[in-house]
């Protein structure tokens, strides 16, 4: 099949993104993930289909407009006291409330997409990436999940050059990521915990695929910028030994760099819209913890052998 | 997530001043920034005194007596603690009168000053009373005001004025020249301090001299106005020489060594210059502000005069010093910055109400030209470039309003360094573009040399020195009343049953789109041809009222032809002239919304639209989310911008039409300053989802949060609208507005420095950022004491957030502020 006529379920595009990867990029949010971190900041983004999500807050209520109630005919909204209560066991996720409501508290998230439309939205921005050396960042959900639409977007993005970045949870076969990285300009991925009772309990998987799919990828592509992160979550990962113990794993090479992102809670409200729990509520990051990791994070020297290589 | 307060927003919360190296320019500043600014009348006496004199002669020597005689008369200041002479008002905060534009209405407005809600200013009981008796009842029925009201024939007038006075403006096509004598100027500088006035006054003696007098051009017309040159250089060299007599008389009495000697060498700059060319750069310094303030002191140019290129202009004489050691950089710096605190003093006072909504918080914008490019086209930035940047980083203050030009060349680190200062967060400096500018004003016939030699002038408009010769204020078009207009056939609910417009037919009988677009199209051209004919009664009466001799003898073009500069025509010069378009963004959303809702995806009918807006949506909920879900200008979506850019394009051609019939040059500009708010005030709701009597899309910029993906979206919106095929246009005003957490750290520099390369390369006219975190504004409202000192971008300049009212206040907080993810 051309790759630019390949289909994948893609629920956000949003430009000007400065803090993933160089320059100013579009990021394009895939969906899926076979992870369920319980930090999440992208809950929309786990299951692999479009969803059904609702907004009390942008409602107008049901006494000004009531639109979607009208559109339900599984009986999933219903009038309780005036509030429009929506029951997601009868949601059958056909859509109508959506379609029927003006203020998008009714919403979809996800919509079908072809690799060209999704290229033809990035390329807008062209002007921008030239001068910043910016490009199209492929995040999710996990990057990989609908690996045939990523695989296909990532060629036909190098096929009209353009700058391509993805971030992604390493856990998959490792083919994926090796063809994914000869289309490549710069790989972002995740190494959460290096113990593996830690990592399954917080993300639902077993990390061993994760890190033999990060040594190997370091292995096989040495001249591939890759950025490791590691997000830092109170009572998960926030000790110095659990940094140290990665840190040592990222190789001293200057095309590899290791950064550490401080947990935040703004995906916090759209669990409420998904009709689900937020299972880390009240969980806080302490500054100088943070502090301190960073500096353990970036205390060890770096090998510079491959510059002198370069001969720059 | 923590937020990241900007360096501005840092010092302003935290209370963080340093005042290392500043002390003597915090002591000025801090002694009466804050104040209310009063009204001085003595420019007004005697002004007036000699006009009163000098009844039939050429209009141009009787301004230039008028000048000599208020150069002669009025009070002279040295403020306590400056290394520059020169001020024409009392110490602290003020304003001056110039009643040749509004005196006729003084006697009702001048009394109330002080207590109305904008703007306010005190006046001082025996001044109002040289007003009332002296200064008022010689100008009514002489002003150009009232001879303007007299002259605009009955269909022109129910567009502009509401009031048989002509003191209310009507909002729907706005005449600016009548609270203004001129747009706003920017002098040749460097002309008089390479020459000096003695050298210029010569040239117009030799001129003079080599007249026919018994030709009666050379007469009645060459001669009064080669005399009034003579007589205008030696006003502003006696004004000069009273400075170095009080500085010497000053000096005498002074009880400190230090500024005893500060002052003495005061008196010595000033028995030097202006009469004669500048050698150092505090002579220099002295020179321009002397040519500055005898400029604001002659007529009232817009919003003030400008500084022109100062980077350049200045440099010899800087360069020079530092390489002979006759001053530090820190010296220069301090004389710069004592020169921004006395032009921080000087508001620019609007007498007519109208004049007072389009520029608030006591608005006047001397831009300060920096970087660019020179009349070779080689890269123009030089230390003192870096030098105006870095004052304006570290030294909180609104004036003078900086505009760093650039182009495809300009070096890294002047780039590196106007980030640096636009993320500070106080607005400066803006952008002016030379790949747009000096394409636009070379194509329209400016030569190329004079062209990449622009400087800055006001808010966003751009001036040649030598030759620009249109000195009209033009009009302003609320476009968002021809769409009005449309949906209520020909009438506006404000105005009631007044039949403003055409009777362009019920809408609800309209079959498609191209119907309803037809219909505000005539709507559209009827306002357009509205204002050329008033523009043209404008360009007819204004020489009858003013004269700028000063201007004209700085100006090669005047003094060849021996031409006033308000001259009608003047052979060699470039008309520029323009029309104001307000509320592109609220237009495009409302037209993007019936198109798509109406009349291709029909899930409303026009009935539902109309009956929506008629009711300011109340009971139309649902429908005004519709609305506003449409397609919307400023998010670089083609359906939208496809109709920015017709809708731009029926004003290009309309212009280009105008130009060819008045053999002047006609554009299309997007550039309100504040007067969106008041413009919307007089609009009802609109079908883009904005609620009645709220303020209209600003500049070129979207509608009021609906850019929704971003700057560059913005910035790529503004450029598909356009019409590149067209040169019937000049500049757009474009706020973007950031969030200090998305240009954080060096990467955040660097971003900007990317976002403004691109914008260079897309050849936008003009671009202002304002990074302010949202909450800073909503706490300066709630707590305005202790954010006095908090500057916000408004339009081509910046003002203090808590000196504007609260209708802008709102606006700015409003505007869509960008998050980077």
């Amino acid at each position: 099949m051309n790759d630019e006529n390949a289909r994948g379920i893609v629920f956000n595009l949003q430009k000007f993104s400065v803090h993933d990867g160089e320059g100013i990029r579009t990021l394009v949010f895939l969906k899926g993930c076979p992870l369920r971190c319980q930090w999440c900041s992208n809950p929309e983004s786990q299951s692999p289909k479009p969803e059904h999500a609702y907004n009390p807050a942008r409602c107008l209520t049901a006494e000004k407009c009531g639109r979607c109630l009208s559109a339900c005919t599984h009986g999933a909204l219903e009038l309780v006291n005036g509030m429009i209560m929506f029951d997601i066991r009868k949601c059958v996720q056909c859509f109508e409330c959506a379609n029927a409501c003006p203020t998008e508290a009714q919403k979809i998230y996800g919509q079908e997409m072809t690799v060209g439309m999704v290229l033809d939205k990035v390329e807008r921005d062209g002007v921008f990436y030239a001068r910043s050396g910016g490009g199209l960042t492929l995040s999710g959900g996990e990057a990989l999940f609908q690996h045939e639409f990523t695989l296909a977007l990532l060629r036909a993005a190098k096929r009209r050059h353009i700058d391509t970045a993805i971030e992604t949870c390493g856990f998959y076969p490792y083919e994926y990521l090796e063809e994914a990285c000869h289309s490549l300009n710069k790989l972002i991925i995740d190494i959460k915990c290096v113990d593996p009772e830690k990592h399954k309990a917080f993300t639902g998987v077993d990390n061993a695929l994760i890190l033999e799919n990060f040594a190997r990828v370091t292995k096989d592509f040495p001249d591939l910028p890759i950025l490791a992160r590691t997000p830092i979550i109170p009572g998960f990962n926030d000790t110095e030994e659990d940094i140290r113990a990665i840190r040592e794993l990222i190789p001293n090479r200057a095309t590899v760099e290791y950064e550490l992102l401080p947990y935040h809670r703004m995906g916090q409200p759209k669990y409420g819209y998904l009709c689900r729990r937020y299972p880390f509520e009240g969980k806080e990051l302490d500054k100088a913890v943070m502090k301190k990791l960073r500096e353990i994070a970036s205390s060890l020297p770096l090998d510079l052998s491959y510059l002198e290589r370069k001969g720059s | 997530m923590t937020q990241v307060l900007s360096p501005q927003e840092d010092r302003v919360i935290n209370k963080k001043v340093d005042r290392k190296g500043r002390e003597r320019i915090y002591k000025i500043l801090e002694r009466n920034q804050f104040t209310v600014p009063h009204v001085d009348v003595e420019r007004a006496k005697y002004f007036t005194e000699s006009m009163r004199q000098t009844e039939g002669e050429l209009l141009t020597l009787r301004w230039a007596k008028a000048l000599k005689n208020v150069a002669e008369k009025i009070t002279v200041w040295i403020t306590p603690d400056q290394l520059l002479a020169g001020r024409v008002g009392k110490l602290g905060r003020y304003g001056i009168l110039y009643p040749e534009i509004d005196g006729d209405f003084y006697r009702e407005v001048l009394g109330n000053l002080a207590h109305r809600d904008k703007s306010p200013f005190l006046v001082d009981p025996d001044d109002l009373k040289v007003v009332m008796e002296d200064i008022a009842p010689y100008w009514e029925g002489k002003t150009y005001h009232e001879h303007l009201n007299k002259t605009l024939p009955t269909e022109l007038r129910n567009v502009t004025y509401v009031d048989e006075r002509g003191l209310k403006s009507k909002f729907v096509v706005s005449e600016t020249s009548s609270y203004r004598s001129a747009l706003q100027w920017v002098p040749d500088y460097k002309k008089v301090l390479e020459r000096g006035f003695i050298d210029i006054q010569n040239e117009a003696k030799e001129r003079l001299a080599a007249l026919d007098l018994t030709n009666s051009t050379d007469l009645w017309e060459k001669k009064p106005f080669y005399d009034a040159m003579i007589i205008v250089c030696d006003a502003i060299m006696i004004w000069a020489k009273r400075h170095a007599d009080l500085a010497r008389d000053m000096a005498a009495k002074e009880g400190d060594a230090k500024r005893k000697a500060e002052l003495l060498q005061i008196a010595e700059i000033c028995d030097r210059v202006p009469a004669y060319p500048a050698r150092t750069f505090r002579e220099a310094m002295q020179c321009q502000w002397f040519v500055q303030m005898f400029s604001r002191i002659e007529q009232k140019a817009s919003a003030i005069i400008s500084n022109g290129r100062m980077d350049q202009y200045l440099f010899p004489y800087y360069k020079k010093d530092i390489e002979e050691g006759r001053i530090t950089r820190e010296e220069a710096r301090e004389l710069l910055e004592c020169m921004w605190v006395d032009m921080a003093q000087f508001i620019d006072l609007y007498i007519n109400p109208t004049g007072v909504e389009f520029q608030e918080g006591y608005a006047h914008w001397e831009a300060v030209t920096i970087g660019g490019q020179t009349p070779e086209g080689e890269d123009a930035t030089n230390d003192l470039s870096y030098l105006f940047l870095e004052s304006k980083r570290d030294f909180p203050l609104n004036y003078p309003d900086l505009a760093a030009r650039i182009h495809s060349r300009t070096p890294e680190r002047f780039l590196y360094e106007v980030a640096l200062t636009v993320k500070d967060g106080s607005g400066f400096p803006k952008l002016i573009n030379d790949e747009e500018v000096v394409f636009l004003n070379s194509i329209k016939g400016c030569p190329v040399n004079e062209a990449l030699d622009y400087a800055v002038s006001g808010c966003t408009e751009t001036r040649m020195p030598n030759r620009d010769t249109y000195t009209s204020g033009c009009v302003y078009v609320n476009f968002a009343t021809a769409l009005e207009m449309t949906l209520y056939n020909g009438r506006m609910l404000y105005y009631g049953d007044d039949v403003v417009g055409l009777e362009t037919g019920d809408p609800c009988t309209f079959k498609s789109f191209d119907e309803f677009y037809a219909a505000y199209k005539k709507q559209h051209i009827n306002l357009l041809q509205k204002a050329f004919q008033q523009q043209v009664v404008v360009d007819k009466l204004r020489p009858q009222h003013f004269a700028a001799p000063f201007s004209s003898v700085l100006h090669n073009l005047c003094m060849e032809s021996a031409l006033d500069l308000h001259t009608e025509k003047i052979p060699g010069g470039v008309d520029y002239s323009y029309f104001e378009f307000l509320g592109y963004g609220t237009i495009v959303d409302s037209l993007a919304a019936i198109k798509k809702l109406v009349f291709e995806d029909k899930k409303l009918t026009m009935k539902e639209v109309v009956d929506a807006c008629r009711a300011d949506f109340k009971g139309y909920e649902p429908v005004r989310e519709m609305l506003r879900k449409a397609p919307t200008y400023g998010n670089d979506d083609p359906y939208a911008d496809t109709i920015a850019r017709d809708v731009d394009r029926i004003c290009q051609l309309e212009a280009m039409k105008s130009s060819q019939e008045r053999g002047i040059h006609v554009d299309v500009r997007y550039v309100p300053i504040t007067s969106h708010v008041p413009f919307g005030k007089v609009v009802s709701a609109t079908p883009n989802g904005r609620h009645a009597w709220t303020a209209l899309s600003d500049g070129s910029s979207a509608s009021h949060g609906a850019d929704v993906n971003g700057p560059t979206a913005v910035l790529l919106s503004n450029y598909h609208s356009k019409n590149y095929d067209l040169i019937n246009r000049a500049s757009r005003l474009l706020n973007i507005k950031l969030s200090p957490k998305s240009v954080e750290g060096d990467a955040g520099t660097k971003k900007v420095m990317d976002l403004i390369r691109t914008w260079c390369d897309l050849k936008l006219w003009h671009l202002q950022f304002n990074i302010v975190n949202r909450d800073t504004l909503v706490k300066a409202q709630k707590e305005p004491d202790n954010y006095r000192n908090l500057l916000v971008r408004i339009a081509g300049y910046s003002a203090y957030f808590c000196d504007i009212s609260r209708e802008l206040q709102n606006d700015i907080i409003d505007r869509t502020e960008h998050e980077s993810v």
